[in-house]
């Protein structure tokens, strides 16, 4: 995928299904650490006493090194039911979002629980399933609440420090958004899901701009579920309800479109090493048939080619031009790199 | 109460007491055996545009809106997107049942998924067996010709029955024999030599990568990453082409002239006639009006649409004895409840305790017992599961925050300021929509209000408590004998 300026490549995929362990369970969202760590945010589900376990963070490397976990389900403190979005503060605590228990979990930089804070209701400061989550370079936090359609500021102990935005799909206006993240200058922008769009706005709330509408053209959007934007102006968006991403330049045209690239992975290759009819088998089959679904063509399509994004559900960009995209369905994270 | 008794051929409601007018209480009868019950205002919507409109609404499916929560529930439900695992599987076809306003779609799928019950438990792959409800919702009111034909083409029937492994040089008769003796005509309709060359005439319908999916399925491998739907794939090259003879009938078919011939036998009529009545109208065999549908599907070749418009217009399926007389299904009765109740309009996690319900109660969806499906009637009824019928269906009543239960607190506060013992019963009875019930259940009802006496909604220090006692009352009914039936 090509403009004038910038190609994206697929490079590599880190990923494999797994209860626990190395490996993901409905990977849901991921933040970065240093070097190259990966906090890779896992869904599970459903929510069952047996399956709870499987919500936990991943802690890996985007050269596929594994270096462990922590969390898991429940209600108690440091527990998570739908955990749904994960931040990395400069100070390096990690925060989570909870859209069941309806609170942000504190974490140390080693996964130690710190504490939580938050409530159920739509005052200031309450949340109705807090979606997203992101740190602002001022040092406070952004969360979408979703519910309640809204974003809200907290400093980084949680205190409430404004919001903006309502019901409505005007200018400012947002219906369940979902991921969210700034730029350099503390400008948000905000995968306003279930209207089709991003919209940014000024560190105060302010409407600066949107891209997309609904629809799965080229530049249109099906409910996007995150949004990263790059120091050069590029937005990034996982276009969930039409499985792909689609790449904006800084010109607000479509920069390039993503599909899915897997690979098998290195955590894969060793299942498959291990299981060598299965692997025969794989090698002889077709795993990017012909398909012809019947509905909701995107999805279904994903369902059946095993490379293709199903559910891209959060995406990021570090500042080595390599783009992460969480592959919810795949139970994996496909990384791919910006060339200029 | 006294009146929890259920024993086979007892479903005959004699002291029958009426609380609405017969066209009433016919829609209410209408809505529950083709959908899974209605609310009050439902009813009442229903019931000023007539029986024979709701009807023919309710044959047209595709006029009304598809599943409205649907991105919600794969947004919120990560699992219900993938549909990797049985039970996130069985709770989104829950959440289907709930919030679809096409009720009579979701029970015919509910239908043909008992008629050709394919299990999750061979397959090891739960969205196969979702998409083949799917293909129910898409087809199973049009003709049956083509009802068979998606179905012979679909990949969790192929895998199921083992057509994936029926091979020009090697057929497998698993598929052309249940074809015939379960999906269509009934065993004794057909010869050996038929069911012989049924198979041969569907060799060549498999999968993309059987070899595969097939090593995959038997280790329930879902490894590196996740399912891979299966996709129908015809290999000519593996299709025995060769002259047939099938029912009388001569010439080198394929499945499609199969299906064709099969379709057109006065035994399938009779077949599908019978499995529609069973399910919609009575579990007691009534040759009469089982003739009256077959010559429906003969007369339509095999309309489907036209054969349940004559079966909800007839007489038979209105009558007084056909009315309460079917014992409602585990999923019929917790996703109605949940109809009522307004439950999981939102999606909520808890949808999995609804689901793990609907299996406790002995229907596992989605994983049938055998290629049978299940046994229904009666047998849906036994000391251990009428507790949890209870059970669940109380739990849903409780919350007054649910918009249903809400709703049938605020009907029963209109019937007045101060209600008498019969009166809160019968004004609970009426805002669930539940116009019949015997004389024994609604003197019992009004037995275990006596104690509470009157409750009153005139003074505002009494509210609470009346409305607390209206919430015990609709828990009262849906634990009578009459809730359990449809």
């Amino acid at each position: 995928m090509t403009t004038a300026t910038a190609t994206f490549e697929y490079s590599h995929t880190v990923g494999f299904l797994a209860y626990r362990g190395r490996g993901f369970i409905h990977p849901i969202a991921l933040t970065l650490g240093d070097d190259g760590v990966m906090y890779v945010l896992n869904r599970g589900g459903p929510e069952s006493v047996g399956r709870l376990e499987h919500k936990r963070v991943c802690v890996c490397t985007v050269d596929e090194g594994y270096i462990g976990e922590w969390g898991t389900g429940g209600t108690e403190d440091g527990q998570f039911w739908w955990p749904s979005d994960i931040t990395r503060a400069a100070d390096g605590r990690i925060f989570v979002t909870d859209e069941a228990l309806q609170r942000v979990n504190i974490f140390d930089p080693s996964g130690n629980y710190v504490r939580h804070w938050g409530d159920v209701g739509d005052a200031p400061g309450q949340f109705n399933r807090p979606a997203g989550i992101t740190a602002a370079p001022d040092g406070t936090l952004l969360i979408s609440d979703g519910l309640n359609h809204r974003i809200q500021r907290f400093t980084i102990e949680g205190e409430y420090l404004a919001g903006w935005g309502d019901y409505g799909a005007q200018a400012g206006q947002f219906n369940t958004p979902w991921g969210l993240t700034c730029d350099a200058d503390g400008n948000v922008f905000v995968a306003d899901w279930r209207n089709d769009r991003v919209q940014a706005f000024t560190p105060k709330g302010q409407f600066i701009g949107q891209w997309g509408t609904a629809g799965d053209g080229k530049g249109q959007l099906n409910r996007p579920a995150s949004v990263a934007v790059d120091g050069e102006g590029y937005i990034y968006v996982a276009d969930w309800g039409n499985e792909r991403v689609q790449i904006f330049g800084p010109d607000g045209e479509v920069a390039g479109i993503l599909t899915g690239d897997a690979t098998v992975s290195t955590w894969a290759a060793d299942y498959l090493s291990a299981n060598p009819d299965e692997q025969r088998a794989r090698t002889e089959a077709n795993l990017a048939p012909a398909v012809n679904p019947w509905r909701d063509h995107h999805r279904e399509t994903s369902a059946r080619i095993e490379s293709r994004f199903w559910g891209p559900s959060s995406i990021a960009v570090d500042p080595e031009g390599r783009i992460y995209v969480v592959d919810s369905c795949r139970h994996r994270v496909q990384i791919y790199r910006k060339i200029t | 109460m006294a009146t929890m008794t259920f024993t086979q051929g007892s479903m005959t409601i004699a002291d029958r007491v009426s609380l609405a007018d017969p066209e009433t209480t016919r829609i209410a009868h209408l809505l529950r055996r083709a959908g899974f019950g209605a609310t009050r205002a439902e009813i009442d919507r229903a019931a000023t545009q007539g029986y024979e409109a709701t009807v023919e609404e309710l044959l047209h499916p595709e006029l009304q809106p598809d599943l409205e929560i649907e991105d919600l529930i794969r947004r919120y439900h990560t699992d219900q997107n993938s549909l990797m695992l049985l039970e996130s599987s069985q709770g989104y076809w829950l959440y289907r049942i709930i919030n679809s306003r096409r009720p009579l779609e979701e029970k015919m799928a509910l239908f043909w998924h008992g008629l050709f019950a394919t299990a999750y438990g061979k397959l090891n792959h739960a969205k196969a067996v979702v998409n083949q409800t799917h293909t129910f919702r898409r087809h199973g009111l049009g003709k049956f010709a083509d009802i068979l034909l998606e179905l012979s083409r679909d990949p969790a029937m192929i895998f199921w029955l083992d057509n994936k492994d029926n091979h020009k040089d090697a057929p497998n008769e698993n598929y052309g024999r249940e074809l015939l003796e379960l999906f269509s005509m009934g065993i004794g309709n057909y010869t050996e030599d038929d069911v012989k060359s049924a198979a041969r005439s569907f060799t060549g319908w498999t999968i993309d990568n059987a070899e595969y999916m097939s090593i995959r399925a038997s280790r329930d491998s879902f490894w590196p990453y996740g399912r891979i739907d299966w996709q129908f794939r015809y290999r000519d090259d593996d299709h025995d082409d060769s002259e047939k003879t099938f029912l009388g009938h001569a010439g080198a078919f394929n499945g499609q002239e199969i299906i064709d011939i099969i379709v057109r036998q006065p035994a399938t009529a009779h077949y599908i006639g019978s499995k529609l009545y069973n399910f919609f109208v009575s579990d007691r065999p009534d040759e009469e009006a089982i003739g009256m549908l077959a010559d429906e599907f003969t007369r339509t070749g095999g309309d489907i649409r036209a054969v349940m418009r004559c079966l909800f217009l007839s007489d038979f399926f209105s009558d007084e004895s056909a009315r309460l007389g079917r014992v409602k299904s585990p999923a019929e009765l917790v996703g109605g409840t949940a109809r009522l109740a307004g439950s999981h309009r939102t999606p909520e996690w808890t949808i999995c305790n609804l689901a793990m319900d609907v299996n406790f109660m002995g229907q596992e969806i989605l994983n049938p017992p055998t290629v049978e499906g299940w046994h229904t009637g009666m047998e849906w009824i036994d000391t251990g599961n009428l507790v949890e019928r209870i059970n669940a269906a109380g739990a849903e009543m409780r919350d007054t925050t649910r918009p249903g239960v809400s709703a049938i607190v605020d009907k029963v506060r209109s019937a007045g300021d101060v209600l008498s013992p019969r009166q809160l019963a019968e004004a609970c009875l009426d805002a669930m929509g539940m116009f019949e019930v015997s004389e024994t259940t609604l003197n019992s009802l009004v037995a275990l209000a006596a104690p509470w006496g009157e409750i009153r909604f005139d003074k505002d220090d009494a509210v609470a408590c009346s409305e607390e006692r209206v919430v015990e009352m609709l828990q009262l009914v849906v634990a009578s004998r009459e809730y359990q039936l449809a």
